[in-house]
């Protein structure tokens, strides 16, 4: 793991047609940390996290992005995925494998470990050939972070990935993020409304208002 | 024993009407689960109706039928796969635009053309008993590349319908795959809507796989029922149309709506029992 900043913004302006969203921003993110990214509805949090990961255009400035050796692993708020299609927890934690699968890769017996073991660790077991669909909501969020930790990507990118769950499902999930972030060092970047979360979670959160974009101790939020 | 004779002397006196049922079936079928699954219902009747709209062209000014419905849908797949913030507009009022002027230029080119009523009818809603040889060849030649590239581009496919953002966070491109895909599906419906007509394509590409969503739970169980079920449907309509001195388009249609409402049914009456026990 090298020591460079996971992501830098230089002068960074973000808009939609018009709208500006994000007007010439500064951001350095350091590597290895938990940042949650907070601030006001429609401030450009997720809007922010999407650009970065290139998903958004950015009208000016400069990103510059060193995920590692991975692609980096997004987990997008589980209503974003339709419950109509036909797939099952395991189906959608093989996903995760794609970039070293491709097209048309079997899965070889080290992959097959690695999902397994994920799967377990998330307490997926019992659920892992149940159709995404009939999942609820906690366990549908726990299959995304599984996608995403299967690819063992070094940074993690979570949008609002306790939203619409129930305060145990919330517990749970907190609960694994923080565990891969202080076991495994991961880079976890997330879009979060809770600051009385955030501050049991994180020591810095990175602001995003209508004043801009700045990382800012955990502390000096809250009061 | 009257059916196997039936079903003997049909295939004996229109051996394209069955050849090209099966395979715009099987294909349609196949190509209509993601039509389901990423809920482009609308995106697949304007497409049939463009087609139409084609061959009507194509029969006014003498060329190609299949140029004239691949022309047509060709521009309809470019500005559907265009991003939403270039149209302006949203895509519902976009696609109910193309479906309304496709359908009516279809019938005004007709009209036009001197052609007689029943050359309407069937340009509107096909024939699969008067398939050519010629229909058969452009729907193999169409619609089983389609299928094979499909089949063969699964994975990078459905993965992009699923999490487009978390894919192309991957790596997959997203945009090069959802434009394969459309331009595939019109490539399908251009080559099936002369002997399917548009209702029939829609048909296929729609009912047939939300019936075979009810049965299965796995994508390649889900394919596969629909393909099934799609041939299957198509030859009992084709018989039921022989043996009554019916239509066989409307015959393959009415037969897969029931088919689609009866295992609703049974679907809901067996969920209900299941939660009952």
């Amino acid at each position: 793991m090298n020591g460079n900043p996971v992501i830098q913004c230089r002068g960074v302006t973000i808009a939609y047609g018009r709208d500006v969203v994000l007007d010439r921003i500064d951001l350095t993110v350091p590597r290895g940390t938990l940042l949650p990214f907070v601030g006001p509805n429609g401030a450009g949090k997720t809007t922010l996290l999407k650009a970065c990961l290139g998903l958004i255009p950015h009208q000016s400035g400069e990103i510059l992005c060193d995920f590692g050796r991975r692609p980096p692993a997004y987990v997008p708020q589980q209503k974003q995925l339709d419950p109509i299609y036909p797939v099952s927890v395991h189906d959608l934690v093989c996903m995760g494998l794609y970039p070293e699968r491709g097209c048309w890769g079997r899965l070889n017996s080290g992959q097959r470990a690695r999902i397994e073991a994920v799967i377990s660790r998330f307490g997926l077991a019992p659920h892992q050939h149940k159709h995404f669909g009939e999942l609820s909501g906690g366990l549908r969020q726990k299959t995304l972070l599984a996608r995403a930790v299967v690819t063992q990507a070094e940074v993690l990118v979570l949008d609002e990935p306790t939203a619409g769950l129930d305060a145990s499902s919330e517990e749970g999930l907190l609960t694994l993020i923080r565990a891969l972030h202080e076991t495994e060092g991961k880079t976890i970047l997330w879009v979060h409304h809770r600051m009385d979360q955030c501050a049991a979670l994180a020591r810095q959160v990175c602001r995003v208002d209508k004043h801009g974009v700045r990382l800012a101790d955990v502390s000096e939020v809250t009061t | 024993m009257s059916l196997l004779q039936d079903a003997v002397s049909f295939t004996g006196l229109f051996p394209e009407a069955v050849v090209c049922g099966t395979v715009m079936a099987a294909v349609c079928s196949a190509f209509g689960v993601f039509v389901v699954l990423k809920r482009i219902v609308f995106i697949s009747i304007a497409l049939s109706e463009a087609a139409t709209c084609g061959l009507a062209l194509a029969l006014v000014y003498h060329f190609s039928p299949l140029a004239g419905s691949a022309l047509v849908t060709g521009a309809v797949v470019f500005m559907l796969t265009l991003p939403e913030k270039r149209q302006h507009l949203p895509k519902d009022v976009v696609l109910g635009t193309v479906f309304l002027l496709a359908s009516s230029a279809s019938v005004l080119l007709v009209a036009q053309s001197g052609f007689g009523l029943e050359e309407i009818k069937a340009m509107l809603y096909g024939d699969l008993i008067v398939s050519s040889p010629r229909d058969r060849w452009v729907l193999l030649l169409t619609g089983v590349p389609s299928l094979a590239v499909l089949l063969l581009f699964l994975r990078p496919v459905l993965y992009a319908f699923l999490d487009r953002e978390a894919a192309c966070v991957m790596g997959i491109r997203c945009w090069f795959w959802e434009g394969l895909f459309f331009f595939l599906l019109g490539l399908v419906v251009s080559g099936a809507s002369k002997s399917g007509g548009a209702l029939l394509v829609f048909c296929l590409l729609v009912v047939v796989p939300a019936t075979a969503l009810l049965l299965a739970r796995r994508l390649w169980a889900v394919i596969g029922i629909s393909v099934a079920l799609g041939v299957l449907t198509t030859w009992a309509g084709l018989l039921t149309a022989y043996s009554a001195d019916l239509p066989a388009n409307p015959t393959i249609i009415g037969l897969s709506c029931l088919l689609l409402m009866g295992v609703a049914l049974i679907r809901a009456i067996a969920v209900k029992f299941i939660a009952r026990r």
